[in-house]
């Protein structure tokens, strides 16, 4: 069985956030052991092809499927669950100890800011606590991605390609994640332990881009 | 340049045939100076298409002599009440065209 | 001698992402539910109205009062589209008022309608643009919601309204369309998520100062529909007809900067002055009232400048709960624009669906208990074209 860590693991702190509705997420990271699980949730996206969802769910699918199976270095992840039931994931890799490669991030319910309360946790895990300097960045998708542009002051970085399909790598910095941190990042911590338990066995739900856009 | 009305004297901008205040025809051009002062403004983050800095602050400003207009604000911290001028430059793109007109700066 | 007017039917689609059907599928559906309604023949529709601002350039089709004449085998029925920008709606149902009030018809159809998700929203919002001052506020870059927001901005250094009362309004107008089966959002928004919690900075991002995403109304896809008939003619199809008693239209200037005081909404004081005194009614006669949130800070002015508070109090209103569904005044009880829905030329015909449900006592859980009059405001442009309704019960 082939080390899944050589970068030393730093394990992410869960938060709470509320969303607009008023439910409560907590943000912790998942384990190896839920794996399986998560691709259960993915799996269903692998059919969407509206704003690239089934791409997205398909890499994600490879790697989460990659760190599992200790094909994989490096890598974590980070759920988002309300009510015991799983809206959302992000995952990244620590190229090595200077440098995490922001893979990718999955919104199972919308209209909620679920997706950018994620991104900017994934964020806060590498700089904060896995001692980034700098992180890679790209998606898929324009929508969001525009947005996020000019939201953490990404800048561009022409001579690197992103290992995801060799696309443009944008590049956060430590500086510019701190100069943005106040209005991007946000939650409690420590979660209370009842809502930390429920959060552990999450359901997976079925995702909302499947059943067309609620709204 | 804007209008002011012979009857009433309102001024207006940008340049109209008739006065809004007495409905008066007897309009001439006059010119507006360049002080005017902010009203109101704001900073628009959902950008339209053809305009590209993001966000675009607009404005409402008005001239000594009451006239008033709308347009990009050029300037840190805006507040309301602070003294601007216009100048000429470009807008916005309007499908392929690039438009020019007035957008107010720090003196 | 004009004769009076009743609506006798009404019926709407469902407001929200409709993929399911084009523009005239939803004008179809809530054509189809207002004539059952009013369980009229089809042969007895002697004319129809339709307002609809962006068929032409959104669905392709211009000429849509007619392909709904043809599509609801109503021919040869008289058949006009009316577009006055979000005023569409109240356009049309002034307009097919005129006309029986005045003989001209007696059974008229009025359905507004609207299809707007299937494009991108940078698109729309460039469209909506077009009814702005061309020179003085297009050129510069203007779109509806940067107007909104320095009117709110001035609203709030003169009145002391301040964000979290626009947060108020949106929480009360999703809470009342939970109980619209019809409106476009149904989800439950918290003050903490939207404004008091630090997440609300991602929850409800700023659109454009200090207007926040929450503030909005939503893009939506839907239809609206009633049928009018003489108040003589209406007591074949009704024991109790929602009498249309006043109407009001006044417009103001196009630029919001040519306006004396950029604050008062006159073209909403003056068409409402006109609706009450048609109708010889007042505001303290108003039961329940159905005003255009198109941005949230509008539910504040409108109700000021319509009569119904003292300028710069309504949102004191706001925070005791005067506007609830449980209030005073009941403000939106459909959820307003903001919750139901602005698909934009059906917004003022809805406003008058949602009357004439109150007035029957057929609003279901979101029922203004022993409503009798009501009032609509149908805001066009930025302010520079406005329509005012009084409705009545009939007896």
């Amino acid at each position: 069985m082939s080390v899944d860590w050589d970068v030393p693991r730093k394990p992410y702190p869960a938060k709470v956030l509320t969303l607009a509705t008023g439910e409560k997420m907590v943000v912790r990271e998942a384990s190896r052991e839920e794996v399986p699980q998560l691709l259960q949730a993915i799996r269903p996206l692998l059919d969407a092809p509206s704003e690239f969802y089934d791409l997205v769910a398909a890499r994600t699918f490879a790697e989460l499927l990659g760190w599992y199976r200790y094909r994989v270095r490096n890598e974590y992840c980070l759920v988002g669950v309300v009510d015991g039931k799983l809206v959302g994931l992000v995952n990244n890799r620590m190229f090595n100890k200077d440098l995490c490669i922001s893979l990718h991030t999955i919104a199972i319910r919308r209209g909620r800011s679920i997706g950018a309360h994620l991104f900017a946790a994934k964020q806060e895990h590498a700089i904060e606590y896995l001692g980034a300097e700098e992180i890679f960045v790209t998606a898929e998708s324009p929508r969001g991605f525009d947005r996020w542009m000019i939201e953490w002051s990404l800048e561009p970085r022409p001579d690197v390609q992103h290992e995801l399909g060799g696309a443009k790598a944008w590049v956060l910095t430590r500086e510019n994640y701190y100069k943005n941190k106040h209005r991007q990042v946000f939650g409690d911590r420590p979660v209370t332990e009842d809502l930390y338990k429920q959060s552990l066995h999450f359901e997976v739900i079925e995702p909302d881009i499947l059943r067309g856009e609620s709204d | 340049m804007g209008v002011k009305c012979k009857s009433c004297g309102r001024v207006f901008y940008p340049k109209r045939s008739t006065c809004l205040g007495c409905r008066s025809q007897d309009v001439e051009e006059v010119e507006l100076g360049d002080r005017c002062r902010l009203v109101t403004y704001t900073e628009l983050y959902a950008i339209p298409i053809g305009v590209h800095k993001i966000p675009l602050v607009l404005g409402i400003v008005e001239f000594d002599n009451g006239a008033r207009a709308t347009g990009q604000i050029e300037a840190d911290h805006v507040k309301i009440g602070m003294q601007l001028k216009p100048v000429w430059g470009p807008l916005r793109t309007i499908g392929r065209m690039e438009v020019f007109g007035f957008k107010f700066t720090q003196p | 001698m004009p004769r009076k007017v009743a609506v006798i039917g009404c019926g709407m689609s469902k407001f929200g992402r409709r993929d399911d059907k084009d523009l005239m599928g939803l004008l179809v559906e809530a054509s189809t539910a207002s004539l059952a309604d009013a369980n009229v023949g089809r042969k007895d529709i002697d004319a129809i109205y339709v307002s609809s601002m962006l068929s032409g350039e959104l669905s392709h089709q211009t000429a849509t009062a007619s392909a709904l004449a043809d599509e609801l085998s109503l021919l040869p029925a008289a058949a006009d589209r009316i577009e006055n920008g979000p005023a569409s709606g109240g356009s049309a149902v002034k307009n097919a008022y005129a006309a029986v009030a005045s003989g001209l018809y007696d059974t008229v159809l009025v359905t507004g309608g609207e299809k707007m998700r299937h494009v991108a929203g940078a698109t729309v919002t460039d469209l909506l643009a077009t009814m702005t001052h061309p020179t003085a506020e297009y050129m510069q870059g203007a779109t509806l919601p940067s107007l909104a927001a320095m009117f709110t901005r001035l609203y709030m250094q003169r009145y002391g309204v301040e964000p979290r009362h626009l947060a108020l309004i949106a929480i009360k107008n999703h809470k009342n369309a939970l109980k619209n089966p019809y409106a476009h959002i149904h989800r439950e928004i918290t003050l903490e998520g939207i404004y008091s919690k630090p997440e609300a900075e991602l929850n409800n991002p700023v659109v454009s100062d200090p207007l926040r995403l929450y503030y909005c109304c939503p893009i939506t896809d839907g239809a609206a529909s009633i049928v009018i008939t003489s108040a003589e003619n209406a007591r074949k199809f009704s024991d109790a007809p929602v009498m249309i008693a006043g109407i009001g239209q006044a417009t103001d200037t196009l630029a919001v900067h040519h306006r004396e005081d950029p604050t008062v909404l006159k073209a909403v004081q003056i068409s409402s002055q006109r609706a009450f005194d048609m109708a010889k009614s007042k505001p303290k006669d108003i039961d329940v009232a159905e005003l255009h949130d198109a941005f949230e800070i509008l539910e504040i002015a409108e109700s000021e400048d319509a009569g119904f508070f003292e300028k710069g109090t309504a949102h004191k209103a706001v925070e005791k709960g005067m506007t609830a569904l449980d209030g005073d005044l009941p403000i939106n009880p459909s959820g307003g624009l903001k919750a139901r829905g602005h698909p934009v030329g059906a917004t003022g015909v809805a406003q008058i669906v949602e009357l004439t449900w109150q007035l029957r006592g057929d609003a279901g859980e979101r029922q203004v208990s022993g409503a009798e009059q009501g009032y609509s405001c149908n805001f066009g442009g930025f302010g520079n074209n406005v329509l005012s309704f009084v409705l009545k019960r009939g007896d």
